[in-house]
């Protein structure tokens, strides 16, 4: 499904700086695969994801989808078919839009956006039903602007917003880094509920160990640009929070940290 | 937060009461404003006095009646002070006497076509005698402002009429507007450089490629170089930023250099002057200010003549002898001509008597 | 008194048609679009070529409508494409719209008092007695305005102008919606000096003259009306940001013919604007900064 080929990454290239981020990295995702990638601050984390949804260049290396070269396509393009969620919730949607008129932008996505109304009278209550579906009052509230909502809610709007559409690959960005505990368990159950409901292929990254172990079917721990753990199946499904917990202190020492 | 919002709201309200504590200050400044032109105005007087002296004319009265006016200018400008001046001691040869029998009010638009309009506008809505526009865009604007009112128009320092629609070709006003020209004498000015420099082949002129009355006494110029042996070598600029590259490379071409009307040509002058003396060029100027400040010499226009002819014709609209949509617009009567004696010696070059007899005023020093 | 109140509506709305524009490029795009000072006249310009050469007064609306939308994807292709900062971009824009604006008019004024115009024709003449044809074009401009506020609104309510407002205060979530962001500031663009341009060309139309310098400080002028409109009636729900920036274009009209009328030197009124510019925009960023705390709150 998603194959990162030979990639290589320097920060800063020819510079004093010059920072290598990867060097001959490989990755390859299966179809309906939930992946939970871990690591420190500097693993590479947030740059991989990047790199798959192209918002930052790679020096050399290949992206693939579906067999189909994206390396060269230009991130909005790979939007068509990848949805992405952020850590800061105000990203995933329009502040300065309503409730409703950021579920009709959302629902547009795919089509031309022409003169036709903005808002399709008809897919009003099937935006309710959806925003139903977050349990958070949110289905009464279509005319307040989502700028006045809080950010657990403005992240459930995001979450929903980006799976709206068809899309192939759901890329979550430490999308509960920023809400408090509470809200963080909602809007995991909401992405574990939307992923299965929708059969997403997902990479998710998180500081939050609990989710990686408890959510998703894979496990990635990441470390200087590579993978330091890579399980799962049945080793997935027997990792605990305390055996992850110890390799991450592993190599903590070996860095001197 | 209820408090820090009302707080906020508080501050804008303060702001904008501020904005209108300022206008009301200069509703007061006004009276101030009102003063200057007051001692501004004595000097006029004075001015006039020393006219009517000179002419050894008798005393005006005042004509019975009062009347109120208001004088846009469309820039600072020392030829269009010059016309301002002008046209208030024409009226007051008229009997019309700034502070007797006369009120006026002043504005300058300050080059900003936005803020004339709004002049001319506030002028009609206060209901004044007669509008005296100063410069092409200002009667541009007045003649829009007054067009659905019976109010007169007199405009001066307007170089073509015609071009700026206000009159038609054979000079007939298209509404209640007329007033004065300021067209350069150009045919006298290329005669009298003739004769001062018998030799000179290329005559340099510098205008802004964006005012208009330039480009019409530059084609003025074009046209009728070739009478009188020149060949007309023009360099255009934008702004007065390029002012000293477009001299050098002009001064590099030509013999001698003739000025026009142009304001930010003129505003420029001694950077112009200071070039060509560097180099011994002759500048000639277009008016007396420029002759004061350095040209060598000029067959030019006094504006304060022209306001004053401007202000005889303005009386006759407030007294109700004439309509202005009746009156042709007029150009100054004659040029005369202006010589600096010190400029001419520092450039070696002697003015001849034929022109020195019949100058209008001649100068022996250079203005700084 | 009358023709004051008149000439403040007149000036007013033809700015604030200029103003819809600016409130395209700084509050809707968040980008500060000063090729406005070059569209303006070039709209002016172009009525006057064609209405001196002989074209049909409505003619001229949409032709100054077009120049302006070129202008625009100039100015958004500088941008976007060539990746000039967005201040930058404009000034290059208004700098080399002063000479085609020459080339357009032909020479740097251009009368056309002796042509019909939308405000100054037969038909006109014959539905407004004599007596009120001052008041004939504030009704004829109130038409345009109204035309202008209602299509611009209706516009934004659009897919393509739900993702210029989207462009405008989020534009990841243009990328996210597969749509390239760059595009859109561009058309955003576009529309905006489309706007700027009607208005020159409306403007020359009214005054019966196109002069080259009429677009000096545009865009401050159309900054601060949208700034006034939108500060005064920010908390007034059922007022339009639209409507709001039309209000406050006539607003900032009013201040200035008051000036004038007190006797204030119109050269002292940019810096009247300026003081009162930053006066509403130091007000507006502390209420920002109060918002983002409450975020973080």
């Amino acid at each position: 499904m998603l194959k990162l080929e030979n990639i290589c990454k320097y920060y800063n290239p020819g510079t004093i700086n010059e920072m290598c981020l990867f060097e001959d990295y490989n990755l390859s995702v299966e179809r309906g695969e939930f992946v939970s990638i871990v690591g420190s601050n500097g693993s590479g984390k947030t740059s991989m994801l990047n790199i798959i949804c192209g918002s930052i260049p790679i020096d050399s290396g290949r992206i693939l989808i579906e067999d189909k070269d994206i390396t060269k396509t230009p991130e909005f393009k790979r939007a068509e078919y990848i949805g992405r969620v952020f850590q800061n919730p105000a990203l995933g949607t329009c502040p300065d839009m309503t409730i409703l008129e950021n579920m009709a932008i959302a629902d547009t996505k795919g089509k031309s956006f022409n003169l036709k109304k903005g808002t399709d009278k008809k897919r009003i209550d099937h935006y309710r039903e959806l925003l139903l579906g977050l349990g958070l009052g949110l289905e009464n509230k279509l005319e307040v602007k989502v700028g006045s909502l809080s950010g657990g809610q403005r992240q459930a709007m995001a979450l929903l917003m980006s799976t709206m559409t068809p899309i192939d690959f759901l890329i979550l960005d430490e999308h509960t880094a920023a809400l408090d505990p509470k809200t963080a368990d909602t809007i995991m159950q909401l992405t574990d509920k939307i992923v299965k409901e929708k059969k997403l292929t997902a990479l998710m990254v998180t500081h939050n160990l609990r989710y990686a172990v408890e959510y998703g079917t894979r496990l990635i721990m990441m470390h200087e640009g590579r993978n330091v753990i890579d399980l799962k199946g049945d080793e997935k499904e027997r990792l605990k929070v305390e055996d992850i917990l110890l390799k991450f202190n592993e190599i903590s020492i070996e860095c001197g940290n | 937060m209820k408090k820090n919002e009302l707080m906020k709201r508080a501050a804008l309200f303060t702001a904008m009461a501020m904005l209108t504590a300022g206008l009301t200050a200069c509703g007061s400044g006004a009276e101030s404003t009102e003063s200057v032109s007051d001692t501004a105005d004595t000097t006029v007087a004075e001015a006039a006095a020393e006219e009517t002296e000179t002419s050894g004319a008798s005393e005006e009265s005042t004509v019975s009646g009062d009347f109120t006016i208001g004088i846009g200018q469309f820039a600072e400008h020392g030829s269009l002070d010059n016309c301002r001046e002008g046209f208030l001691q024409g009226l007051s040869e008229e009997g019309i006497v700034e502070g007797e029998n006369l009120e006026v009010t002043y504005n300058n638009a300050n080059a900003d076509g936005s803020i004339a309009s709004q002049i001319n506008q506030s002028y009609v809505g206060s209901g004044v005698d007669l509008i005296c526009a100063i410069a092409t865009p200002m009667a541009q604007s007045a003649y829009a402002a007054t067009k659905n009112t019976d109010i007169p128009v007199i405009y001066t320092a307007v170089t073509d009429p015609v071009a700026a629609e206000l009159a038609d070709a054979e000079g007939t006003p298209v509404g209640n507007i007329t007033g004065t020209s300021d067209k350069l004498p150009v045919e006298e000015q290329l005669k009298m450089v003739r004769e001062i420099l018998p030799e000179a082949k290329k005559l340099g002129i510098m205008y802004t490629t964006s005012e208009v009355n330039s480009e019409s006494s530059v084609a003025e110029y074009k046209e009728l170089a070739s009478d009188y042996g020149f060949e007309i070598v023009e360099s255009g600029i934008s702004t007065s930023a390029d002012i000293p590259l477009a001299a050098d490379t002009l001064l590099n071409d030509v013999d001698c250099v003739t000025m026009i009307t142009d304001n930010t040509v003129v505003a420029s002058l001694p950077v112009i002057l200071s070039k060509a003396a560097a180099k011994n060029i002759p500048v000639f100027g277009s008016e007396i200010e420029q002759v004061k400040k350095g040209c060598l010499a000029a067959m030019g226009l006094d504006y304060v003549e022209l306001g004053k002819q401007t202000g005889h014709m303005a009386a006759k609209v407030l007294k109700g002898e004439a309509e202005a949509s009746d009156m042709s617009f007029e150009l100054i009567a004659g040029a005369s001509f202006y010589g600096n004696t010190k400029v001419a010696a520092d450039l070696g070059i002697e003015l001849p008597a034929s022109l020195t007899d019949s100058a209008a005023e001649m100068f022996d020093t250079v203005e700084e | 008194m009358n023709t004051i109140i008149l000439g403040i509506f007149e000036e007013g709305l033809i700015y604030a048609i200029m103003s819809l524009g600016v409130y395209i490029t700084y509050k809707i795009l968040d980008f500060p679009d000063l090729s406005v000072d070059g569209t303006y006249p070039l709209g002016a310009a172009v009525t006057a070529a064609l209405i001196a050469a002989g074209a049909n007064p409505l003619v001229a609306f949409p032709m100054a409508f077009i120049a302006g939308v070129l202008a625009g994807t100039v100015t958004g292709v500088i941008h976007v494409k060539l990746k000039v900062r967005d201040l930058l971009s404009g000034i290059i824009v208004s700098l080399g719209l002063y000479s085609v604006n020459l080339r357009v008019a032909g020479t740097a004024n251009v009368s056309i008092f002796s042509k019909d115009s939308i405000f100054n024709n037969p038909i006109v003449n014959a539905v407004f007695p004599e007596g009120i044809k001052s008041l004939a074009t504030v009704i004829i401009l109130f038409v345009i305005v109204i035309v202008c506020k209602v299509l611009l609104d209706l516009y934004l309510n659009t897919r393509s102008g739900y993702l210029l407002r989207a462009a405008g205060s989020n534009d990841r979530l243009v990328t996210a919606l597969a749509k390239d962001k760059g595009t859109v500031k561009i058309l955003g663009l576009a529309i905006a000096n489309g706007f700027a341009a009607l208005a020159g060309g409306i403007m020359c139309q009214k005054q019966g003259f196109f002069d080259v310098n009429m677009g000096t400080g545009t865009v401050v002028i159309g900054l601060a009306n949208v700034i006034i409109g939108t500060r005064i009636f920010k908390n007034v729900s059922f007022v339009k940001a639209t409507t709001a920036v039309i209000i406050g274009s006539i607003i900032y009209k009013a201040c200035v013919a008051i000036a004038i009328n007190c006797g204030l030197n119109p050269g002292d009124l940019k810096l009247i604007t300026a003081v009162l510019f930053l006066g509403i925009l130091v007000i507006s960023n502390m209420k920002k900064e109060r918002h983002k705390k409450n975020a973080q709150a």
